[in-house]
């Protein structure tokens, strides 16, 4: 493999990870905006911001989380006839079958870039009546399926070199 | 729909309402299916309910890039991308009844007001606004006074919502089709999205106990869009017969939901009704006037609007009964 | 081409895809792009990205990572120990008593968490090792360990559930009343079956001997009593405070999780090991099941822009000519096939928009079916090639237990499950009773 795509997928693998350990403790910003929301409702004040908010947490957890959790392979394939598949030729199946998920994550990743352009071109709010600014959430949530994008070119690279029988990592 | 379209020279659009199934059997179902047989084959209305292709936050977009053909749905909770949008759901006391605001669209110039927004925004057309029902509170516990306002978490439009905020109610958005499940879970403490007509139909009046008889609008307005390209497309003829669909949907609400209110608060078994004092309840109405007029401040256009609103009350009340009675 | 046909084809070219042995959300989502862009063009081309905005809306959804970050936090700090030891020396004597009392500490841990990840990490690591050195059937207890653990998503708090109520509008509170009894029963089922068959085949299931059962002293089997004080506080923080109307649904995943990391705090296991350990393994699995969902929904949202709600009605109603009940079995076989192959929240996203409003429209109860669903898919978790139980069982179970082992334990479990789902079909109050007395007060 020539040493630009070892670089590239050395810098995504690091990205990701720093990007991925830092949603996971999102879980922890969740907990604490239901846990308030609880307690202003206990107290009859409840907060206008909560719900959205927490909202806004989950899905940031899991787009941002995205391509640490492609790194800790922690997506489930159906492995009936993959399963019977030597190492080797199992890596050159999914060299192939990443380019799908590629071809799923580009179009989401086209959506994301659209639909955040337009909350920023239309100062686009939430229609609630909190109506917090939609631009910032659609950016992380694009950001996070881009990067899950990266995450998914460099995986293939992972698997053709290992189809190769070459390891990158 | 490129190779759809190809092999049947017919015209399909997709529409997607605000409505789950339960209310679009009424307020767009009967329009939609009388527009498919009068189209007799040449253009067929494909219906979709709230949220079911596209989330209603995305309505707007999806229709500019034409994922959807056409909506029906009220401004405010689609967040057009216009100043005034805010008008379009339930504007606070703008009207009394429901034929308020037909009279202010094609009276009092609301209708030239609307194209002209809409026109800025690329690709969507603004075609027709109508009346729909009136805004009442539907809840799990009573409310006889402001104070029991406070603190309720309840589902409303958010321009609605932002009014009624300054009275210590919490305003919830939730998908459409979610609320009733969300009174049930405790995420909401009730519902001020309708009169009791709609309360009963969609199933609200099974989960909520109270309703509440005073009402923070007459009649809301909603209206029809469609992507700008595609409306342009069609031939004149179904230009026309789209047009007239339109207003049998409108006209269908008119008596549907006016007739509704009165037999359901009559021999309705299912809610209570309880009601604010109206001295209690004018100072509401006051409080109305002041968020007009911050309204008023966002825009020229809204000022217009509001300028509107203002000069039709005063004619409504100078001409009195049966216009209005206080 | 007809919409039927397409909606056939995209369906069928979903397992083919699967079939590759590729990401399960990229199969899925893979399919919803391309049909959206062959339908609708570039109209098309932002289906994907919708269905993020229709998730993010989908307020339920929060209690998932909560409801795995409590489920790890169990397993990770080894609460469950004392609960394990408690069944253990009450169930020893009797034979087969131990993989009994694993059944019951499944209920236990089911009550405490709504998947069945969790059971499945503490049965692997406490139950199993200790079940086979004392010579315990291997068959027997990895069915045991799998089937038990199911029971996460029947027993309420149930995830399942959460995502059944979310498509078919139905209240959750209900939909997990009503999973109470179903769950109990089929517990009750495994523990007789457990019973019988160690009873006719006692090398399967040896008594604790005599001597060992000397060495405790009854003190200590009292004192241990106290380790079920800790699943009662969790369970009532959580399951408990939302019934009683307190918290409402997503507020109680997130005081049940912190109940889980206050009782792991008091019990003086919450070390950084066990924090990062929870923290990663709930990342994880979240992200897995939500990026599915997102896949799944714009599926979903394709499949639905086909008029599949309509082709299948037309199919069931009108071209079989069936009949409501004869209908009603015709989809749990069909969902039982399709939960052989498919992840279950797919399946739930995907199949169950089209079958719902048919259920309903036939005149049965909503929230009963939701536990129908939900035997169904515990069904699917062990069913190869695809279930999740499967794979976890695979992934934790000591070498001795081979895949040929895992595969040929759940034969007998998946038959009682079938028959529980047959109960229940027969006899709907056993779900519904509990919800009824309950909201009717
Ligand atoms: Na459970
Ligand atoms: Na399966």
């Amino acid at each position: 493999m020539p040493e630009f795509i070892k670089t590239y997928v050395r810098w995504v693998d690091c990205v990701n990870r720093i990007i991925g350990r830092f949603a996971m403790y999102l879980i922890f910003a969740m907990l604490a905006v239901l846990l308030y929301s609880a307690a202003t409702k206990l107290m009859e004040f409840p907060a206008l911001w909560t719900l959205e908010t927490a909202q806004f947490l989950m899905v940031s957890y899991f787009l941002l989380g995205g391509g640490y959790s492609m790194q800790l392979d922690s997506h489930v394939r159906m492995d009936l006839l993959y399963g019977a598949l030597s190492p080797r030729k199992q890596a050159g199946l999914d060299a192939i079958t990443i380019l799908f998920l590629i071809f799923y994550l580009a179009f989401l990743l086209y959506g994301g870039v659209s639909s955040t352009s337009y909350a920023f071109e239309y100062g686009e709010t939430s229609y609630s009546a909190w109506s917090p600014p939609m631009s910032p959430i659609k950016a992380i949530m694009t950001f996070g399926v881009f990067m899950m994008l990266l995450q998914a070119i460099a995986t293939f690279f992972k698997d053709v070199a290992a189809a190769r029988g070459e390891s990158l990592s | 729909a490129p190779y759809v379209k190809a092999q049947n020279a017919k015209i399909t659009w997709r529409l997607q309402t605000y409505a789950g199934p339960a209310l679009g059997e009424h307020v767009i179902k009967p329009a939609i299916d009388a527009f498919n047989k009068v189209a007799n084959g040449e253009m067929e209305i494909e219906l979709y309910y709230a949220d079911q292709l596209v989330p209603t936050g995305e309505l707007f977009r999806a229709m500019q890039r034409g994922t959807i053909d056409a909506v029906q749905s009220d401004d405010d909770s689609i967040a057009a991308p216009v100043d005034i949008s805010v008008f379009g759901g339930y504007f606070p006391f703008a009207t009394r009844y429901s034929l308020d605001v037909p009279v202010l669209f094609e009276e009092y110039g609301l209708n030239e007001i609307w194209d002209e927004a809409y026109s800025e925004v690329e690709g969507v057309k603004w075609l027709s606004a109508g009346s729909w029902d009136p805004c009442h509170f539907a809840t799990v516990d009573p409310i006889n006074s402001l104070e029991d306002l406070k603190g309720k978490r309840v589902f409303t439009f958010p321009t609605a919502g932002k009014f009624l905020s300054r009275f210590g109610v919490v305003p919830v958005t939730l998908p459409w089709e979610d609320i009733e499940v969300a009174v049930q879970t405790g995420e909401l403490d009730g519902i001020a999205w309708s009169g009791i007509t709609e309360d009963y139909t969609v199933g609200w009046a099974d989960v909520t106990n109270y309703f509440l008889t005073n009402n923070i609008s007459g009649a809301w307005c909603g209206s029809f869009f469609a992507n700008e390209e595609r409306w342009n497309e069609l031939p004149e003829h179904l230009k026309v017969l789209f047009k007239l669909c339109m207003d049998s949907s409108h006209y269908y609400r008119q008596h549907w939901y006016w007739g509704g209110e009165a037999k359901l608060r009559t021999q309705g078994t299912k809610m209570k009704l309880t009601s604010i004092p109206d001295a209690e309840w004018a100072t509401v109405e006051a409080e109305a006037h002041k968020f007009w007029d911050e309204i008023a401040q966002t825009s020229p256009r809204c000022a217009k609007v509001v300028e509107i609103f203002k000069q039709y009350a005063a004619v409504m009340e100078k001409a009195g009964k049966p216009y209005r009675y206080s | 081409m007809s919409y039927e046909m397409i909606a056939l084809l995209m369906f069928s070219t979903m397992m083919l895809m699967l079939l590759t042995g590729k990401r399960v959300f990229g199969a899925i989502g893979f399919v919803a792009v391309v049909f959206a862009l062959g339908m609708w063009g570039d109209g098309g081309s932002e289906m994907a990205f919708s269905a993020a905005m229709k998730l993010m809306k989908w307020y339920p959804l929060l209690t998932l990572p909560l409801f795995v970050y409590m489920g790890y936090m169990l397993s990770e700090s080894g609460l469950a120990d004392d609960l394990y030891r408690m069944f253990h020396v009450w169930m020893g004597p009797v034979r087969g008593g131990l993989a009994i009392g694993t059944i019951v500490l499944m209920v236990a841990v089911s009550a405490m968490n709504g998947l069945s990840v969790a059971g499945m990490a503490i049965g692997a690591s406490i139950a199993l090792p200790e079940l086979l050195r004392r010579g315990y059937d291997k068959v027997m207890v990895t069915g045991v360990i799998q089937a038990g653990s199911s029971l996460g998503i029947l027993v309420p708090p149930s995830v399942v559930l959460v995502l059944y109520g979310m498509i078919a509008r139905q209240p959750v509170g209900q939909l997990w009343l009503a999973g109470v009894f179903p769950g109990l029963l089929m517990a009750g089922m495994f523990i007789i079956y457990i019973a019988i068959r160690c009873w006719l085949q006692p090398s399967m299931g040896p008594a604790l001997s005599k001597d060992e059962r000397a060495e405790i002293t009854w003190g200590e089997k009292v004192g241990l009593l106290k380790a079920g004080i800790v699943p009662l506080f969790i369970f009532f923080s959580m399951t408990g405070l939302f019934l009683m109307g307190i918290t409402s649904l997503v507020e109680s995943s997130a005081v049940g999780a912190l109940a889980a990391t206050l009782a792991a705090l008091f019990k003086r296991r919450l070390t950084r090991v066990v924090m990062e350990e929870t923290l990663r393994k709930t990342l994880s699995i979240s992200c897995m099941f939500m990026w599915i969902i997102l896949a799944a929904l714009a599926f979903g949202a394709v499949f639905d822009g086909l008029g599949a709600v309509r082709a299948i009605e037309s199919f069931f109603v009108d071209q079989m000519g069936l009949g409501p009940w004869q209908i009603l079995i015709m989809m749990q076989i069909s969902f039982i096939l399709m939960g052989m192959f498919l992840d279950d929240t797919a399946m739930l996203v995907i199949v169950a928009p089209l079958y719902v409003p048919l259920v309903g429209a036939l005149g049965f109860d909503l929230v009963w079916y939701g536990v129908l669903y939900t035997i169904t898919c515990q069904i699917a978790y062990m069913t190869p090639p695809f279930g999740y139980n499967l794979f976890l069982m695979r992934a934790m179970a000591p070498p001795e237990v081979t895949l040929k082992d895992i595969y040929k334990s759940i034969t007998p479990f998946v038959i009682i499950m079938a028959m529980a789902l047959g109960i229940v079909m027969a006899f709907p109050q056993i779900a519904l009773w509990l919800p009824e007395w309950h909201y009717a007060r």
